[in-house]
């Protein structure tokens, strides 16, 4: 039998305390009252905690708790714009905005990754396609020299005591109010700055860095309009372009898009392009016929082209061909000029009236808003300033100390103004001079709406939270005038009764109920323009990549090469051979090729400009001279500062050509930074190309076969080939088209794949080094005097006749090839990769394992097209490449899809197998076939003229499939067998035998 | 007992016994170092340092501090790696080859000459090393996983097949060096007072593997010695055929040709007997070994540089033909260019002292004069370094796409590297003659009776 | 009476040559014979069967051979057949003469560095060993012949006689 231990909880117990006793019988002091609660149902009910209230409670809790968890990070990390709910990370979102800022004018849409705008890419709904310019125009919203918050004489103050300030001194001001801005589209700004203007009695003067004065007032007094006509260049079957490079700059209202509408070879039919121009533009380039021309001549030859038309006289020989197409297309035709000059335009006018291309080619009842600058009031306001009359000047989105050709006395008067205000982002030339900056916010913070033409409205949106103590110049013009709401809610308020709001945010645009303008029929006395200048001549022009310079501080656009002279960081006197031989100026490559140049004295009536580089450029007019606007900046920041001479000042009375233009040699030599050196084809089939004529007589033309003589007969390359060959049939095989005919060189693609693949910036130095980084680039090919026949005819031995074909033509035809990786199927950089860093994929890439990669380069010297690129230093984090990439703030752009090649390691063009991967997991989730055009590359989806095509050869449906088996298909250097994923499309000119 | 005819000319001069040649061979060890060879050895150093530096420099801070561009990606860095190599094939062939046709003219001159392979290779070694982006993962180019799983190496590089045919002829090379060491090293060890530096008599006891030379061991030392030699003769071959195949296997016009693994080996020998040539004529000076270096064995190697150097001209010349032939204009362009291209002095200088200047051996006055066979050797030298920077910078720097043609210049790192490879190079020979037997006295010994001038008396 | 070694010291190797016959004629076995270089006709006259390192190499060749052949047929074709650069890696004999320098440089470097080892191990010669030579000069320009016998005088005659300049004899304790 177990004896019953017993153990005391306490002395207490083994004493038999009774209170002990009476514990253990009941254990709760109180009693609970469990049963009279839950058990009778009335006073359950009673109760002041109901069972709602509990579960409002339990939900109060839990949401407060989920909130208090995820609130103010999230917040700090991700700017939302719209419903959070959308954004996941790592997956991109994509808003429609708008990009004006005075020339460039575009519909976009902005690729956003965990709240930072990474990527900008055309809005397909609309024709305004972005440039270059408007493509990197993300760099420069994480530009470091940015302004952080008001300044005031170059303190920094507080926007509370800005803004009380400014209204007191507003109100208390003696002496106009003035507010200088560029040209507004922008019809709430519009009604802002009226309002202002109530308020203070203020003027409004709208100016445009590169004029089109000449333009409006003619057209003011040829059909009672001060406007721009908008161009149907696809319904111009013979497009006459006297100097207006509108596949450039001219109007900046991407033309290209009707331009190459009306010039596709398929339908047989292409339009008649002449280009009658100073300097090798773009447009120049791409014509059917160029004849280069010295400014004056211009002149002559409009006004023979009109009394020619008129049958008032015989035609000039050069424009012959001219005047007798022209008057065999009228009402498909169309001539346009680029002149300044208002009676030059008058008598354009008058041309293409008498050609009743009025109403055909050109709109005028539909006009294009996008310029309204006027210089006469620019140059009174400039007078009233010296003369004291001007008490407040506002300035936004001009910078006029460094864009008038006056800004000396410009800047004289700032200092006679009482209160001077600029909006501009950073400690520009103007804001330098000017008492308060009140910066504005850069496009991707902000709001805004746009009216381009008068029959559609489009709008900006916030991308991004606002990087700094910005604030909108339309929000400053509120709080100035009193207004406390602010600009979104007015913006919204504005458009909300017209549009329907969220939808048109959406797309990013909205046709309105279309108001036209009534334009009277053409009456202008028609005066003589014929002009007899001496001396050279000087004709300036924008840059393809810099353009007005208001992007200077953009690393890609400095180190965006020219499409013409392939050279960047720099602009330069261009040159024809023959004037630099008068002026003994030559062009010469030192030991390690990089080219460098004679320096010259520049002298315009009364402006100097000393040690401006000359550079030798085939196709310009001999006796003349060509200088890019927009560089010269000094207080740009880091990058932009001191790169080139600024133009700006030579054009007196906004007249961009001048004549008896002086240049003397002065001592040293400059070096430009080139990407080609050399410029011809060398009698290379590298661009294949054959007139319209012979292409309708025969598709192949230009492109014959290329066969191998073997026992079996003539065989294709890829028939003789001695390896069994891996299989592309199955799954994805991913191929690039480029239409040689299309593509007009604009550079969108360069800096398309530029922002998408974190390519680096190396600056001038390393680009002399032939080290530029692009992994596509656009070769340019002038044509030689030299070619394989002609050295038969002259029966020259080889070696003189490589020496004679070097040298470019006086007048050359160009051709543009983009080139990037070919993907060669039979990769001759694969094969000798001793550590397989670099291999093929089952879908036709050529892929590059970075972190495999030792760096011993012989794939890119295996490489027939050099399209391998080495990381020669650390290019991010290096304090010796100081751009983007090396600070904080210019990290933001870099895309998180595509890693950041450190150096010692070979990168190269992947055929933005991070988009195709994204495509293909999209078409998984979504269980569908990946269609055609879902797959794009960064270069296909920017071109403007969709000469880039990209798609799935396998896809039967495929754009890429049937142009895979178009007659004017080639690959580049297909002797060699490469077998590449990438082909080309002969070139077509329109041009008679 | 072998007898050889009396009409050779003896390859020993002086009355030599046995012992003489243990003692002339033993002094440069034993005695101490002239002036001269401190001086030499000194300007060497300070180049070495040079080297250091550069090479530091180099990988402390990126390969763009040379003067390498996106279109020529190799430049003085692969020409100073395949002319190294190509010099250290001299020494195998020496050895090897003639010592499979029983050339007993080799024994004076082999070990210098293998000493001089193993130099050579070393330098060699040094550049695909640096050349690197990353050179600190030299090792990816082994055959082992990486460390996620099986990317192994690519065996159709042609660089890949360099990785393994230079270690393998390194390796080889050094063990045939040092079999032959082994009984010299005995002697020296023996000829060591172990009172005086009995520090020396250790190191010679350690390197001589305990040699003591029966019979038997001769017997298999010899058996060693021969399968060596040919085992050695086609790797020398294939070394700088695989070298070449770098080239061959490419598709750059000017690399893209078939000719080249002849080509590079009858250059590979030319330009290592022209360096056994130039490092020979100063040694025998310097350690005084006139009577086993004679006129006669500069003779014979000056003969084998005249071969060779024609061999190599007709080289070039089939390859202009071969050009103008195959009617590839980019074929074509590429030779033009070299020979009238930015580049032409460089070709011109090929040219001259490759195959012009050998043209003067066919004179018996002049293959038989020291003074000129020097100077002869360095133009070599100097020819077949522009050779290769011919072959590799003129074919790249101008190839299929005129876009992206330009040029190359050396930076001060450039020429650091190549120039303080050189100084390397003589600090490891110098430090060789002054410490290793630098005659295979063993071996000569054993013609002491068949060919020197007492015996043909 | 006690075995004694007794090294006859030659100063030419003919001399040694015909003494080395004369000695084996009388069939006296001669215990080791240590020359400063290497005499032709002495392994005969020693009557030593020639050695088979040459054999040898020739195995330590197909093995390195072997070695190559499946080392490039795991790596290219097994293990992770890539696309590189559309070379066929579906079979090893249509992506094999890409790896013929390989094959070659793996034979030669097996063939040559195993048969030295296995020189070096036979020969017993490794750093750290000592000489066995009773007379240092012998690496100079002394031959020397030793034999064991307990008929010290019949052997130092006959050595005399066949024109050992020298002769040393010691006991074996």
């Amino acid at each position: 039998m177990t004896k019953q231990k017993k153990y005391w909880k306490g002395l207490a117990e083994l004493a038999n305390d009774p209170a002990i006793e009476n514990l253990k019988h009941n254990e709760f002091v109180e009693k609970i009252p469990v049963d009279d609660f839950l058990g009778d149902g009335e006073t359950l009910s009673n109760t002041s905690t109901s069972r709602r209230d509990f579960l409002k409670f339990l939900g109060f809790s839990t949401a407060a708790a989920t909130l208090a968890a995820c609130e103010t990070p999230v917040i700090k990390s991700i700017p939302y714009v719209i419903k959070p709910e959308e954004i996941t990370p790592g997956v991109a979102n994509w808003y429609a905005s708008t990009f004006y800022d005075g020339n460039d004018f575009a519909n976009v849409l902005v690729k956003t990754r965990e709240g930072r705008p990474i990527f900008i890419k055309p809005n397909d709904l609309s024709s305004a396609a972005p440039n270059a310019r408007v493509i990197s125009s993300v760099l420069s919203l994480y530009d470091s020299n940015r302004l952080k918050g008001v300044m005031k004489n170059g303190e920094s103050v507080s926007w509370s005591d800005a803004d009380t300030d400014i209204k007191d001194r507003l109100s208390s001001i003696d002496g106009d109010v003035v507010v200088l801005t560029n040209t507004i589209i922008s019809p709430t700004t519009k009604s802002l700055l009226n309002a202002f203007s109530k308020k203070y009695a203020a003027k409004h003067v709208q100016y445009d860095a590169i004029s089109h004065q000449g333009m409006l007032d003619a057209n003011k007094d040829s059909f009672g309009q001060r406007v721009l006509p908008s161009y149907h260049l696809d319904k111009a079957d013979v497009l006459v372009s006297f100097g207006a490079d509108f596949l450039g700059n001219w109007l900046n209202s991407s033309f290209e898009k009707q331009y190459i509408a009306n010039r596709n070879p398929k339908s047989g039919k292409m339009s008649r392009h002449f280009q009658i121009e100073t300097n090798m533009s773009l447009s120049g380039s791409n014509a059917d016929v160029r004849i280069p021309v010295k400014p004056s001549e211009k002149l002559n030859l409009i006004e023979n082209l009109y009394n020619a038309l008129k049958g008032n006289a015989p035609a000039n020989d050069k424009i012959k061909d001219i005047v007798s197409e022209l008057s065999a297309a009228k009402g498909k035709s169309l001539v346009i000029c680029d002149s300044n000059d208002k009676a030059v335009q008058i008598m354009v006018n008058a041309i293409n009236d008498m050609l009743g291309n009025y109403g055909k080619t050109i709109d005028l009842t539909q006009p294009s808003l996008l310029r309204a600058g006027d210089d006469n009031a620019v140059a009174q306001l400039v007078q009233d300033m010296n003369d004291g009359k001007v008490g407040a000047l506002i300035i936004s989105g001009v910078n006029p100390s460094y864009t008038l050709a006056n800004a000396e006395a410009f800047n004289e008067g700032l200092k006679k103004v009482s209160l001077t205000i600029s909006t501009a982002l950073s400690m520009d030339e103007t804001s330098t001079n000017v008492e308060y900056v009140c910066p504005d916010r850069h496009y991707l913070e902000s709001w805004g709406d746009a009216k381009a033409t008068l029959n559609q409205v489009a709008f900006t949106q916030p991308t991004i939270q606002p990087l700094f103590d910005s604030r909108q110049f339309q929000e400053s013009l509120m709080t100035w005038s009193g207004d406390d709401s602010d600009y979104y809610t007015y913006l919204k308020n504005y458009w909300r009764s017209k549009v329907s709001w969220s939808s048109s945010l959406h797309d990013g645009l909205v046709e309105l109920s279309s108001d036209s303008l009534s334009v009277s029929s053409f009456s202008a006395n028609v005066n003589s323009i014929s002009s007899q200048a001496n001396g050279l001549e000087l004709a300036l022009y924008q840059s393809n990549s810099i353009g007005d310079g208001s992007q200077s501080n953009n690393p890609w656009l400095q180190e965006l090469p020219d499409p013409i002279t392939r050279a960047c960081w720099d602009n330069y006197l261009t040159i024809s051979a023959t004037t630099a031989r008068e002026n003994g100026l030559t062009n010469w490559n030192i030991s390690d090729g990089a080219l460098n140049g004679d320096m010259v004295r520049l002298t315009v009536g009364d402006r100097v400009i000393e040690n401006v580089p000359v550079l030798i450029q085939p196709g310009q007019a001999i006796g003349t001279l060509g200088l890019a606007l927009g560089y010269g900046r000094t207080a740009a920041g880091k990058v932009g500062n001191g790169v080139g001479v600024n133009a700006y000042s030579l054009a007196i009375d906004n007249n961009y050509t001048l004549s008896d233009v002086k240049i003397e040699k002065v001592e040293g030599e400059h070096g430009f930074a080139s990407v080609q050196l050399h410029h011809t084809m060398m009698g290379r089939d590298l661009i294949k190309e054959t007139t319209l004529a012979e292409y309708i007589a025969d598709p192949k033309a230009g492109n014959p076969d290329l066969l191998f003589d073997t026992h079996k007969g003539k065989l294709f390359a890829d028939e003789v080939s001695l390896w069994k060959e891996f299989d592309h049939e199955t799954g994805h095989f991913w191929n690039l088209s480029i239409d040689l005919t299309s593509c007009i060189g604009c550079n969108a693609c360069v800096v398309a794949c530029h922002s998408e693949n974190n390519v680096p910036v190396v600056g001038k130095e390393e680009v002399r080094k032939s080290r530029d980084m692009h992994w596509l680039r656009i070769d340019r090919y002038f044509s030689s005097d030299m070619t394989e026949e002609v050295a038969e005819e002259q029966g020259l031995g080889a070696v003189s006749k490589y020496k004679a074909m070097e040298v470019p033509s006086e007048n050359p035809d160009v051709a543009f090839q983009p080139v990037m990786c070919q993907h060669c199927n039979h990769a001759p950089c694969e094969t000798v990769c001793p550590v397989a860093a670099t291999s093929h994929s089952a879908e036709g890439q050529n892929h590059m394992a970075y972190n495999r990669c030792v760096g011993t380069r012989y794939c890119a010297n295996n490489c027939p097209y050099k399209v391998r690129r080495f990381n020669w230093f650390d290019y991010a984090e290096n304090d010796a490449f100081d751009y983007n990439m090396n600070d904080d703030l210019g990290k933001m752009v870099l895309n998180p899809d595509v890693t950041v090649r450190v150096r010692g390691v070979m990168e190269k063009c992947s055929m933005c197998i991070q988009m195709i991967q994204k495509t293909k997991l999209d078409a998984k989730r979504d269980g569908r076939k990946v269609l055609d055009k879902d797959a794009q590359t960064a270069c296909s989806i920017a071109c403007p003229t969709n000469a880039l095509v990209f798609g799935d050869v396998n896809d039967e449906s495929s754009e890429v499939r049937t142009l895979k088996s178009d007659e004017r298909k080639y690959f580049l250097l297909e002797a060699i067998n490469t077998a590449p994923s990438v082909f080309y499309q002969t070139k077509i000119r329109n041009r008679k035998a | 007992m072998q007898k050889e005819s009396p009409i050779r000319e003896p390859l020993i001069l002086g009355n030599k016994s046995y012992h003489d040649i243990t003692v002339d061979v033993a002094k440069p060890v034993l005695a101490k170092a002239n002036k001269m060879w401190w001086i030499v050895f000194g300007i060497s150093l300070v180049l070495f340092v040079w080297w250091i530096l550069s090479v530091g420099y180099t990988i402390g801070t990126g390969i763009g501090v040379w003067g390498l561009n996106k279109t020529v990606g190799w430049a003085w860095d692969i020409t100073n790696f395949v002319w190294w190599v190509g010099i250290g094939h001299a020494g195998t062939l020496i050895s090897a080859v003639l010592l499979l046709f029983r050339q007993k003219w080799r024994l004076s001159i082999n070990r210098s000459a293998e000493a001089m392979t193993i130099f050579a290779v070393v330098q060699a070694a040094m550049f695909p090393l640096i050349h690197m982006g990353r050179p600190w993962l030299g090792y990816f180019v082994f055959p082992i996983p990486n460390n996620f799983g099986s990317l192994w190496v690519n065996f159709n590089s042609p660089l890949l097949w360099d990785v393994f045919a230079i270690s393998t002829y390194f390796s080889v090379s050094f063990v045939f060096w040092y079999v032959g060491l082994i009984p010299d090293f005995a002697m020296i060890r023996d000829k060591v007072n172990e009172k005086y530096w009995p520090l020396r008599k250790k190191i010679y006891s350690i390197l001589s593997f305990g040699w003591s030379g029966k019979a038997k061991d001769w017997q298999r030392f010899e058996e060693v010695s021969l399968v060596l030699a040919g085992l050695a003769t086609p790797l020398v071959f294939s070394v700088h055929s695989i070298v070449s195949f770098d080239f061959a296997t490419s598709v750059i016009p000017g690399w893209h040709t078939t000719i080249f693994p002849p080509y590079f080996v009858a250059g590979a020998v030319f330009s290592g007997f022209a360096m056994v040539q130039t490092l020979l004529l100063v040694m025998r000076k310097v350690v005084g070994l006139e009577a086993y270096i004679t006129i006669k064995h500069v003779e014979y190697m000056n003969i084998v540089i005249m071969l060779t150097g024609n061999l190599v001209g007709i080289a070039y010349l089939t390859e202009l033909f071969m050009a103008w032939y195959s009617g590839v204009e980019f074929e074509q362009y590429a030779f033009l260019n070299r020979a009238t291209g930015p580049y032409w002095w460089a070709y011109w200088s090929m040219m001259t002292c490759n195959v012009i200047s050998p043209q003067l051996m066919w004179f018996k006055k002049l293959r038989t004069n020291i003074v000129f066979t020097f100077i002869l050797a360095l133009f070599v030298n100097v020819g077949m370094w522009f050779e290769r920077f011919v072959i590799i910078v003129t074919s790249l720097h101008r190839d299929y796409l005129p876009s992206s043609w330009t040029m190359f210049s050396p930076t001060f790192v450039d020429i650091g590297i190549f120039v303080g490879s050189i100084g390397f190079f003589f600090v490891l020979f110098l430090l060789y003659s002054r410490t290793f037997p630098v005659i295979a006295q063993a071996e000569l010994k054993t013609i002491v009776k068949s060919s020197s001038e007492q015996y043909k008396k | 009476m006690s075995k004694k070694v007794i090294y006859g010291i030659f100063d030419d190797e003919e001399v040694l040559l015909k003494s080395v016959k004369e000695v084996r004629s009388k069939d006296i076995s001669i215990k080791e014979v240590y020359s400063p270089f290497p005499i032709h006709g002495l392994d005969h006259a020693l009557g030593l069967e020639r050695t088979r390192l040459a054999i040898a190499a020739f195995i330590y060749g197909v093995i390195g051979c072997a070695v190559a052949i499946l080392m490039t047929y795991y790596i290219m074709i097994l293990d992770w057949p890539q696309n590189i650069g559309g070379k066929p890696s579906f079979a090893y004999y249509l992506n094999m003469p890409a790896f013929v320098p390989i094959i070659f440089e793996m034979t030669v470097l097996f063939s040559a560095h195993l048969m030295v080892i296995t020189y070096l191990f036979k020969s017993k010669l490794f750093p750290g060993q000592e000489s066995s030579s009773p007379d240092p000069r012998t690496t100079d320009d002394k031959f020397l012949m030793e034999i064991e016998s307990d008929d010290e005088k019949k052997i130092s005659d006959l050595l005399k006689k066949t024109g050992a300049t020298e002769i040393n004899v010691k006991d074996i304790a």
